[in-house]
């Protein structure tokens, strides 16, 4: 191993954790709040099952503003709401707020796209067979999509790492913000392309990882 | 079994002017007919087939099935009475990430059947489309023909009186579509279901309906009794298709 990854070994090890945290709880918040927002997104578009221009109206322009906001900007102009909800606005959970609420919009919009490639005669089917909504969604979309969600969560993943390397500025710590600390302030060209390096074993990872499994389980 | 009473649709265009897709109808269909709706695109027949389920909900009318009124039925209510109508598509429409068996179980769920015998019931559909043996296939595995016998299957599920089909062969070829047909006609003999058919084919229409609705313009321009031919032998060998070929060209020449 190299002898400049030995020595700061024990920084490396905590950039990284603190990167799984961050990415893992945005992927949370993806999962948890953005799917169903996703699918509310679709269900209330016109000619859908909730059809409802205002309610439509209304997210769509949420994850429109929250997805058009420079992430650097975004987290500053958070500062305060983060420092209401973690009690700072400094540090590696201080940075899972912009984080996250940028998982939801992104993975939200994503998950739109991948139902509204779901054919309408699945859902017409599901209508005559007698199906509620909460079925139609469970039994219907969500599997017919499945291969698309997974994708779709993916991509969000590699952008949040990619977002998260942004958060340094809040004391968010994280791989990108060690490469920036050490190696471009501090001139260890040689450990920034290491952690560079790291960077992308871990993307090439995901993307493989997420891409073997939404064609898997894809038997369209 | 099914009566539809002065029932229209109406859609809002985007000019504002409104356009009746179904205009004023009113017909009546007997327990045990195999009952076919015909015209020609855009007349109306698919329109007037998902009013019956109220897939598409009338603009005005009424719509009742087996002696229930579905338009003034609670959603949950027409939930439970759309589970005794079976409806089959052009294009099939199943799931295709779910295997054959699954796509099958899903009305059984969706209709509360006793967990223990649904495994059963679906074996018991499936033997009677003749797919037995295809149980554990994903739909994009099959046929035509197969994946439409799935849908038959999964309409039939749940033990309806009713059988909807908007153009259930338009997307498969004479030979299969004869077996499709086939299955319908021991549907309604073996099983005891209403079949109601909606198709722009007339050799179909003919072969295997007892009484024939005729809609142009969204409006019924009429109906009539008729006997069944029954289901002609089209069984397209290589040796057909080269006949009918050679015979085109032989009747050109002369
Ligand atoms: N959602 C809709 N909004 C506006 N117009 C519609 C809508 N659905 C159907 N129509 C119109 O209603 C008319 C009847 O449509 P329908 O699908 O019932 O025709 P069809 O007889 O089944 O034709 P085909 O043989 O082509 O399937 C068509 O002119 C169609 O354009
Ligand atoms: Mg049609």
């Amino acid at each position: 191993m190299p002898e400049i990854l030995v020595q700061y070994q024990a920084e490396i090890w905590q950039s990284i954790g603190e990167t799984f945290i961050m990415v893992g709880v945005s992927i949370l918040f993806a999962i948890g709040l953005g799917l169903p927002l996703g699918t509310l997104l679709f269900l209330t578009r016109k000619g859908q099952l909730l059809e409802n221009r205002y309610v439509f109206s209304l997210l769509n322009l949420f994850v429109n503003i929250v997805r058009s906001f420079p992430f650097l900007l975004f987290v500053i102009f958070l500062i305060p709401f983060t420092r209401w909800i973690i009690g700072t606005a400094i540090g590696t959970a201080a940075a899972t707020v912009p984080l996250s609420i940028i998982a939801i919009a992104y993975y939200s919009r994503l998950v739109e796209q991948s139902l509204i490639d779901v054919p309408k005669g699945v859902i017409e089917a599901a209508i005559s067979m007698g199906a509620s909504t909460r079925e139609i969604i469970f039994k219907f979309l969500f599997v017919e999509a499945r291969s698309g969600l997974v994708l779709g969560l993916t991509t969000s993943t590699i952008s949040f790492i990619s977002y998260s390397t942004i958060v340094g500025v809040v004391g968010g710590g994280g791989i990108g913000d060690f490469a920036i600390r050490y190696g471009y302030q501090r001139f260890e060209t040689e450990l920034m392309t290491y952690m560079i390096i790291i960077m992308i074993i871990l993307v090439q990872l995901i993307q493989f990882l997420g891409t073997t499994i939404s064609k898997t389980i894809d038997k369209r | 079994m099914i009566s539809l009473i002065d029932v229209s649709k109406v859609y809002n265009q985007k000019d504002n002017s409104t356009f009746h897709a179904i205009d004023s109808v009113s017909l009546s269909i007997n327990r045990g007919d195999i009952y076919g709706i015909i015209g020609r695109s855009g007349a109306g027949k698919s329109t007037l087939l998902r009013l019956i389920n109220l897939l598409e909900i009338p603009s005005s009318g009424t719509v009742i099935v087996d002696g229930e009124d579905l338009t003034n039925l609670s959603k949950q209510k027409l939930r439970h009475a759309r589970q005794s109508i079976g409806m089959i598509f052009q294009h099939f429409n199943l799931v295709s990430n779910k295997t054959v068996l699954e796509n099958v179980l899903v009305p059984l769920e969706l209709a509360r059947y006793p967990k223990k015998e649904r495994l059963d019931r679906v074996r018991e559909v499936l033997r009677f489309v003749g797919l037995e043996d295809l149980m554990s296939k994903y739909p994009s595995q099959l046929s035509g023909g197969q994946k439409q016998r799935v849908a038959i299957a999964r309409a039939l599920a749940n033990k309806p009186k009713i059988l909807l089909c908007d153009e259930p062969t338009s997307a498969l070829d004479p030979n299969t579509t004869k077996e499709i047909l086939e299955v319908l006609q021991s549907i309604h003999k073996e099983l005891d279901v209403t079949i109601v058919i909606v198709s722009h084919e007339m050799d179909l229409i003919k072969s295997i309906c007892n009484r024939v609705t005729i809609i142009d313009n969204g409006q019924v321009y009429e109906t009539v009794d008729i006997k069944p031919k029954g289901i002609v032998n089209s069984d397209h060998t290589p040796d057909w298709f080269l006949t009918q070929l050679t015979e085109e060209r032989e009747s050109d020449n002369a």
